[in-house]
């Protein structure tokens, strides 16, 4: 194992570690906000996969948070006695289909085509999140109980916070991980050549158009899988989940933290969760501060806060500059 | 004697501008076909054809006793089928080393695993280094391709075009730009790595053509004028009014 590898996994070690310690060192106030920070977290990886890797600008993306939020939401109150795991993986099941689908239809048009047909068909989910108020309970949302959690030999009772916030550090942490190890794998390296060199690609044997389409459902199942923590932590949902308004944020998120990098998008949506909640404490403006914040870091820093601490990292010495610019290597935490 | 590839009537037409006007020939297994032909022939756009960055606008191409016509690009790679750029086009930011392996890995069916690596592949890795060291850039396998001189750059290209171990190879002016030094030792390692397998090339460098080719057919306005061996292409009346002159 390289040295490089080691100091990724001793990380990734360290991380976990201190996610289980967390409960005991903050307040639940706080505790909230950071199981809301690591459901966040896997929505910017799995956009940013999608911007930054593949290189693919979607408008889109929440129609695959909101599809998870709603779909763990319905099911939970439709089926009486669905446990959290299979509410879950409906939602994934869900988001894993209407990402194929709609690849289907988004991918065979490039650049800012793509863009628009992807805001357009988030549009249309909205529209039917708002006017199918059987179901999705429209404007007023739907409000469920997370069901406990039953292992087999024992049961945990999820509605304390503690408990499902190492069930959602777990999970999520999973996903994120399994992300970052897919940029290493063949299918996240082949994504990542696509963007380079498409055309070079094709006469390489590979099918890009496949390529595309199953990053797309792949990262359509990631943002669903979050979306359906999203519904869990909060016990609530309801259209905004999956309005337009969830896109900018996974796209802020995505920037503030730098599409250059794997765990960039991750520090983005700490830094965006965090700040909305104390602006929105100080005043009931906090959009506007939040927008001004905004401007200025992508006007200033437009690769992002991970660009500043790699910058940091290249004045140490002894740190030799070995990251290419937006390659694969960068991708580790 | 089967043939290998067959061209048959190709036409193709850019909204209305005739490229092509019924391309017709044969090439037989390990022959050695150069194509060559002055600027705006139709040179390029019939490898577009054959390698399937283009439709025809009629006409067929069979691979093997195999119709190509209809198949895309990477179908036509797999099939063992593979081509290099005039302009080069190579992954510009990726090292040697990860650019010849991007053909390696797909030719060994390494293309969309979500689990494997291909950092982890032994034999990947070493069969990308062979490849290295076949077009003389090993010794900077590690180095990003925008950092290589344009000579070098050139033999990368060369080095992706074998990475998927194809039997017929397209090589388009491989030697374009190059000084007479270069030209010269790119010949030779042309015709090493090429030895066993199919070659068709498109040259201007009437050195390289009669140094490799063993057969050679003259494109004119779209059409073959002329096909034969390089001793009759050089004597042959109709060749040197359009293209190749009086000595």
């Amino acid at each position: 194992m390289t040295s490089q590898k080691k100091a990724s996994y001793l990380f990734i070690a360290l991380i976990f570690a201190l996610g289980v310690l967390m409960p005991f060192m903050i307040k639940r106030y706080h505790l909230n906000m950071l199981t809301e920070i690591i459901v966040f977290a896997l929505y910017a990886v799995s956009y940013n996969l999608l911007l930054g890797y593949a290189g693919l600008l979607s408008f889109g993306h929440a129609m695959f948070f909101g599809m998870g939020a709603f779909t763990v939401a319905v099911s939970l109150i439709h089926i009486p006695g669905l446990s959290m795991w299979n509410a879950v993986l409906l939602a994934l099941a869900m988001t894993t289909v209407v990402g194929f689908i709609t690849g289907g239809f988004l991918l065979r048009h490039k650049g800012a085509y793509f863009a628009l047909l992807t805001l357009a068909f988030n549009s249309l989910f909205y529209a039917v999140a708002t006017k199918w108020h059987k179901i999705t309970g429209g404007d007023d949302g739907l409000s469920i109980t997370r069901p406990d959690l039953n292992l087999g030999f024992t049961t945990i009772k999820m509605a304390d916070l503690t408990n499902f916030y190492y069930v959602t550090l777990v999970v999520i942490g999973v996903a994120i991980v399994f992300s970052w190890y897919f940029t290493k794998t063949a299918m996240g390296q082949t994504v990542l050549l696509m963007r380079e060199n498409e055309e070079r690609m094709k006469f390489l044997g590979y099918n890009t158009n496949i390529s595309r389409l199953i990053l797309f459902t792949f990262t359509g199942a990631l943002a669903g899988l979050a979306g359906a923590f999203y519904t869990l932590h909060f016990q609530f949902v309801s259209q905004s989940a999956i309005s337009v308004d969830m896109t900018t944020t996974v796209l802020l998120m995505t920037f503030v933290g730098g599409t250059g990098t794997f765990w960039g998008p991750i520090l983005g949506a700490f830094v965006y969760i965090i700040l909305q909640n104390y602006l929105s404490d100080i005043t009931d403006r906090w959009p506007l501060f939040m927008g001004l914040i905004f401007i200025v870091m992508v006007l200033v820093i437009p690769g992002g806060l991970s660009q500043i601490i790699l910058s940091i990292r290249r004045l140490i010495p002894g740190k030799r500059n070995t990251d290419r610019p937006v390659a694969a290597e960068e991708a580790s935490p | 004697m089967t043939d290998y590839l067959c061209i048959r009537e190709i036409h193709k037409d850019f909204s209305g501008l005739k490229v092509l006007t019924g391309v017709d020939f044969t090439v037989s297994e390990k022959q050695r076909q150069a194509v060559i032909g002055p600027n705006g022939a139709g040179k390029t756009t019939l490898f577009n054809i054959i390698s399937g960055r283009f439709k025809a606008s009629s006409g067929s191409i069979l691979f093997k006793g195999q119709d190509l016509s209809a198949k895309p690009a990477h179908v036509r790679n797999r099939l063992g089928l593979a081509r290099s750029f005039q302009i080069t086009n190579v992954f510009q930011e990726l090292t040697v080393f990860e650019n010849i392996r991007s053909g390696v890995r797909s030719r060994n069916g390494l293309r969309y695993n979500f689990f494997r690596k291909p950092d982890n592949n032994r034999r990947i890795n070493e069969r990308t280094e062979a490849i290295a060291e076949e077009v003389g850039l090993k010794g900077v396998m590690h180095v990003p391709a925008s950092a290589l001189s344009y000579g070098q750059q050139r033999a990368l290209e060369i080095g992706i075009t074998l990475s998927t171990e194809p039997e017929l190879i397209l090589l388009d002016e491989p030697t374009a730009g190059m000084t007479r030094e270069e030209t010269a030792q790119a010949i030779s390692m042309i015709d090493r790595v090429t030895a066993g397998r199919t070659l068709i090339i498109i040259e201007h460098d009437m050195d390289v053509v009669f140094s490799l080719a063993d057969t050679i057919s003259v494109l004119h306005y779209g059409r073959i004028l002329a096909s034969d061996v390089p001793e009759k292409i050089r004597n042959d009346q109709r060749v040197k009014d359009a293209y190749l002159g009086e000595e």
